[in-house]
């Protein structure tokens, strides 16, 4: 059989990203593992831990409220029609064009001291940022729901909100579940908005920058291997939980 | 039973100009028309998916034109069936009668009632994706017929069916009509169907019901018009 030679390019052509993002991780990750000694010591250090669960709590509490507010938004952008819809959906879309530390700005001018240097200022930099992932997948999962299966539950009975929650909601749930696990990645990985929102309480990504520029990039590589371990084990897991899902469902 | 007084409807480039018939108690009514004339927005339209534009529906008398559709009473079979792909088939039966309230027995009582005469016994605990066209369409029968409705609206319900497949089901229908006694009304573009099931046939075009009969009597005339026609040209 003769070779597809350009299926063989273009993976070729493709593998230099993928290897561009992995070897990046895979090198942070050896190097640190020659200096195991000082990865212990900061898994022991009560600040690192302190930021490491403020990230991760404050992260969950983005994708919740992203949820709870963002699947209502996603379910009319998909069903309804109405004369300023492609201006609503360019405002979703927003935050992806804007610099993050502008993010900082335009929040800390418009609530001022009401979120400097506290959770709520951390999370409402983090849903600033990444609330746009979960609006766009509930919209696009929306989408991929056949409105006559909405139409028929009304027939049958169902009212429009218990029509919503046992046939679209359920339906959805992959798409939604997924952009909710993609706002808590974008969230984790927020820094240009809480440096100038709230530096404090310490987030895991902001004592990393902290402890590079105080300490140097040998005590700072350990936050950053700790952090990245564990945002890829959530954040596989989290995929693995949706893979489930999505195959119970089929 | 179903009255339509001059409904009209504007949605999407589909029409539906002036609609008006009555379906009586028991009745099995056709509507038959080509592709694009309205068939479907007409039967959107009765069950209360869309408002009209101009024009009054009543059932049994009442005036159903700004009612929800999950307050009308109607069930709907849409072409392609829309059954819940992420619900069992005995669930999708039983969706309506959960929603009533019924309690577990009286559901299970209905939803084992409904697959006998169906012939799905067999297939209750399977989900949607797994059933052949066939059965599809029986589920979804089923799951209509469940909530009693007052009025079946069926959307070309054979025409993604093969033709041995469509004939014999075409002759359950009749037995389930005589069985279950249902009025309803089916939408289709194909003269057999309305022949072996209807009592009376709609003719639809562009939006308008052109001619109303028995459908042998529909039949000859559409047969003369079309010689006529022909002769014309």
């Amino acid at each position: 059989m003769k070779r597809d030679y350009t299926d063989i390019f273009f993976i070729f052509l493709g593998s230099f990203l993928l290897i561009y993002i992995i070897l990046p991780i895979f090198f942070l990750i050896v190097k640190q593992c020659l200096d195991f000694e000082i990865l212990i010591q900061t898994l022991q250090d009560d600040i690192v831990l302190n930021a490491l669960k403020n990230s991760i709590l404050t992260a969950t509490a983005t994708a919740l409220i992203s949820l709870i507010f963002g699947v209502p938004l996603g379910y009319i952008l998909a069903r309804k029609d109405f004369k300023y819809k492609s201006f609503v959906q360019g405002i979703v879309d927003v935050p992806v064009v804007i610099p993050h530390s502008v993010v900082g700005i335009m929040l800390l001018v418009t609530f001022s001291d009401a979120i400097l240097d506290n959770y709520l200022g951390i999370i409402s930099a983090m849903l600033f940022v990444s609330a746009s992932f979960t609006i766009n997948s509930a919209r696009d999962g929306f989408l991929a729901v056949d409105v006559n299966l909405e139409n028929v539950a009304r027939t049958l009975g169902a009212g429009k909100l218990r029509t919503f929650f046992s046939i679209s909601l359920p339906l959805a749930f992959p798409s939604i579940l997924s952009g909710a696990i993609m706002t808590w990645a974008r969230a984790m990985s927020e820094v240009g908005a809480l440096l100038i929102v709230a530096y404090y309480p310490k987030t895991a990504q902001i004592l990393v920058l902290d402890y590079f520029e105080n300490y140097g990039l040998r005590y700072s590589m350990p936050i950053a291997v700790i952090l990245i371990t564990l945002s890829l084990c959530l954040f596989a897991f989290l995929r693995f939980l949706l893979w489930r899902f999505s195959n119970a469902e089929t | 039973m179903l009255r339509l007084e001059k409904v009209c409807k504007d949605w999407k480039g589909f029409k539906l100009k002036d609609i008006s018939f009555e379906v009586k108690k028991g009745e099995y009514f056709i509507v038959m028309g080509h592709s694009g004339a309205g068939k479907t927005l007409l039967l959107e339209t009765i069950a209360g998916i869309y408002k009209p534009d101009r024009g009054r529906i009543y059932l049994n008398g009442e005036d159903i034109t700004e009612i929800p559709p999950e307050k009308r009473g109607i069930a709907y079979i849409p072409q392609e069936y829309a059954l819940f792909p992420h619900l069992s088939v005995y669930d999708n039966i039983a969706f309506g009668l959960k929603i009533r309230r019924f309690n577990k027995s009286e559901i299970e009582k209905t939803v084992k009632e409904l697959a006998e005469i169906l012939g799905i016994v067999h297939i209750l605990k399977r989900k949607p994706k797994t059933l052949s066209g066939g059965e599809k369409q029986r589920v979804a029968i089923a799951r209509a017929l469940a909530i009693k409705p007052k009025l079946l609206l069926l959307d070309e319900p054979f025409s993604n069916l093969d033709y041995q497949i469509r004939s014999k089901l075409i002759e359950e229908m009749k037995k389930w009509r005589k069985e279950l006694e249902f009025t309803a009304i089916h939408v289709t573009h194909n003269f057999e169907e309305a022949i072996a099931l209807g009592d009376r046939v709609g003719i639809m075009t562009n939006g308008s019901i052109e001619l109303i009969g028995k459908p042998k009597k529909v039949a000859k005339s559409l047969t003369f018009s079309m010689i006529k026609s022909e002769k014309v040209c």
